[in-house]
């Protein structure tokens, strides 16, 4: 393992799963009871208000419960393992866990198949070839504009912004018909393995900045609309250092897996971190905004130097490792165990539990009208937040 | 402002496809209808003895170049269509334990390349007013009595849809929600396509 150690916390904290708590360089045993979310008790006047587990309005299954007199949320709790899944990973081998990785969560699985398969050669001590890094940032970075195009349609819904809605779910669709026609698939299921990436780069640069042009136009028409804006700004306001991904730079802090990547070198493209001071619903939507435009500049430079390729994977069959990926949400984090070139252990730490607790501690003392705001402003995928790898 | 979204709206034109009715402008390869014959290596025992069998398929490319996609949207099933769904057909989608992929592929059939709307085919928030359920996702404890709790609020005729391999078989990744023998329509694919989406669903209503 040449990027991470076991040992003392270092830095600020990523998240926990399966025994272990993440660091950006260490990985720690034993990790302390995160805060699990509950809700108070009622207050005379006060009412539970249940909402899902399947409910309109939402896209995956997950339990949520208002404290509430009528209107304020007093309190809120999020259960997101009414559809937890175990998916059985140990004891197969590398290319058959990675069919169940990239079921974590389809929509993001550029994201969890890249960072699982870091891990695996970190523990293979594989380096792959530099223009497969580039391929790869590729990828990730179309997963990036796809998945921000859809927090801000979702964010246009409530609002019945239908006009600007659809527009942006045309931009999402002619993504997806670029992943396809690079991958052979909508997702990049497939795409990804352990030491390598399938992708046809021909038209990327063609249709992205297409995109880019669409979605300024866009973006600066949705800033002008006063109905709009008064349902994000503050809205769900929060600011800590635990927070990942989007959340984190909407609170002007630079936590950003891009930064200190150990295996994608995104800083060699002059990538720096868009910031936003806010903490609420508009600035992470500003950040998901102008992260758009910024990936489409970052696929262009990338472009240049990426290769479809799949390095050897050596001769090393034992070896523990780990990899980490700032996926659309934030932090995706997976620790691997080899044993004869087959999976003993996998632990996946997502950055979509850790903001179900932002979510939650943002969301006391709004009201009811800006819940979906708030939520779909966080971009949570229940499938990675719901799920145990055995 | 408000006239200025309607004028965008307008600038942009129409861009649905005619599909079903015509070809389908942009099939992707993986997920379509396989076309070979032989035995291959299958993770999920979707070849066996020179057969493919699209319902457990999870299209994987583990069979190239024994069979290859044909970007042939038809993979679907339907063993029973009701004709009193022939003007409208109102889905309650459930997600029993999916991966979020088919949940996207089936909110994606009422963007405007597919716009599912025009077709007469609407998703609704309650199971009351619901004519077929639509099932995503493997089998999980938690989500077994809310599918239960939908499935009987739904009036009578009803349609039970399996989208996509973990409803249909439990895929790679676990067991179905549902005994398959019980669905009325099976649409194939991990996750399926919203072409093989809309023309499943556009079929199943009847004359």
């Amino acid at each position: 393992m040449r990027y991470y150690k076991f040992g003392n916390p270092a830095g600020r904290f990523i998240g926990s799963s399966g025994g272990i708590d993440v660091y950006p360089a260490s990985i720690v045993r034993n990790p302390v009871e995160g805060q699990k979310s509950q809700i108070a008790a009622a207050q005379p006047g006060e009412f539970y208000f249940g909402y899902g587990p399947s409910t309109g309005g939402m896209i995956e299954s997950v339990g949520i419960d208002f404290l509430t007199p009528g209107e304020f949320i007093t309190d809120v709790s999020v259960n997101p393992k009414y559809k937890m899944r175990m998916i059985n990973v140990r004891e197969k081998s590398i290319g058959d866990t990675m069919l169940s990785i990239e079921r974590i969560n389809a929509f993001h699985c550029a994201s969890h198949s890249i960072a699982f398969a870091s891990a695996v050669e970190d523990a293979l001590e594989v380096d792959i070839p530099e223009g497969v890094m580039y391929a790869r940032i590729v990828a990730l970075e179309l997963e990036r504009i796809r998945s921000n195009l859809l927090v801000i349609e979702r964010m246009c819904q409530p609002a019945g912004f239908g006009v600007p809605g659809n527009q942006l779910a045309l931009l999402r669709e002619e993504i997806s018909r670029l992943i396809s026609a690079a991958t052979g698939h909508r997702y990049f299921l497939g795409s990804v393995s352990a030491g390598g990436i399938s992708i046809n780069l021909s038209r990327v640069s063609k249709v992205t900045q297409n995109i880019a042009s669409q979605f300024r136009k866009l973006y600066d028409s949705l800033l002008e609309s006063k109905i709009f804006m008064n349902r994000l700004i503050n809205n769900g306001k929060i600011s800590t250092e635990s927070l990942l991904g989007p959340a984190a730079r909407a609170s002007g802090h630079a936590n950003d897996a891009r930064l200190d990547s150990q295996t994608l070198d995104y800083s060699g493209l002059g990538f720096s971190p868009i910031l936003r001071t806010g903490s609420d619903s508009f600035a992470r939507m500003q950040v998901r905004s102008e992260e758009i435009i910024q990936s489409v500049d970052i696929i262009e430079k990338a472009l240049e130097l990426a290769s479809s390729s799949i390095a050897s994977l050596g001769n090393h069959v034992d070896g523990e490792g780990a990899g980490r990926i700032e996926s659309p949400q934030g932090d995706v984090f997976y620790y691997v165990r080899l044993e004869n070139s087959m999976l003993a252990d996998v632990v996946m730490v997502s950055p979509s539990l850790s903001n179900i607790d932002a979510f939650v501690r943002s969301m006391k003392g709004n009201i009811f009208t800006d819940f979906h705001f708030n939520w779909e402003s966080f971009g949570i995928w229940i499938s990675e937040a719901g799920v145990e790898l055995e | 402002m408000s006239n200025l979204w309607f004028f965008n709206g307008l600038r942009k034109g129409v861009r649905t496809e005619r599909f079903p009715k015509a070809p389908a402008e942009a099939p992707p390869q993986w997920p379509s209808r396989l076309s070979g014959s032989g035995d291959a290596v299958c993770p999920v025992g979707a070849i066996e003895n020179g057969v493919w069998d699209m319902d457990k398929c999870i299209f994987c490319r583990r069979c190239l170049t024994t069979y290859e996609p044909t970007g042939e949207q038809d993979i679907f099933t339907i063993d029973s269509r009701v004709s009193l769904f022939h003007r409208s057909l109102y889905l309650y989608p459930l997600d029993s334990g999916s991966c979020g992929g088919c949940n996207i592929e089936l909110l994606n059939i009422f963007t405007p390349y597919y716009d599912a709307n025009r077709l007469r085919i609407f998703i609704t928030n309650t199971p009351r007013h619901a004519d077929a359920i639509v099932i995503m996702g493997v089998y999980t404890k938690g989500m077994e009595e809310p599918l239960r709790l939908a499935y009987e609020a739904m009036a009578e005729p009803k349609l039970v849809i399996a989208l996509g391999a973990c409803a249909i078989s439990g895929g790679i990744v676990g067991k179905p929600a549902i005994d398959a023998e019980k669905y009325n329509v099976k649409i194939a694919g991990c996750p399926p396509s919203p072409y093989t989406i809309l023309q499943a669903l556009d079929s199943v209503r009847g004359d």
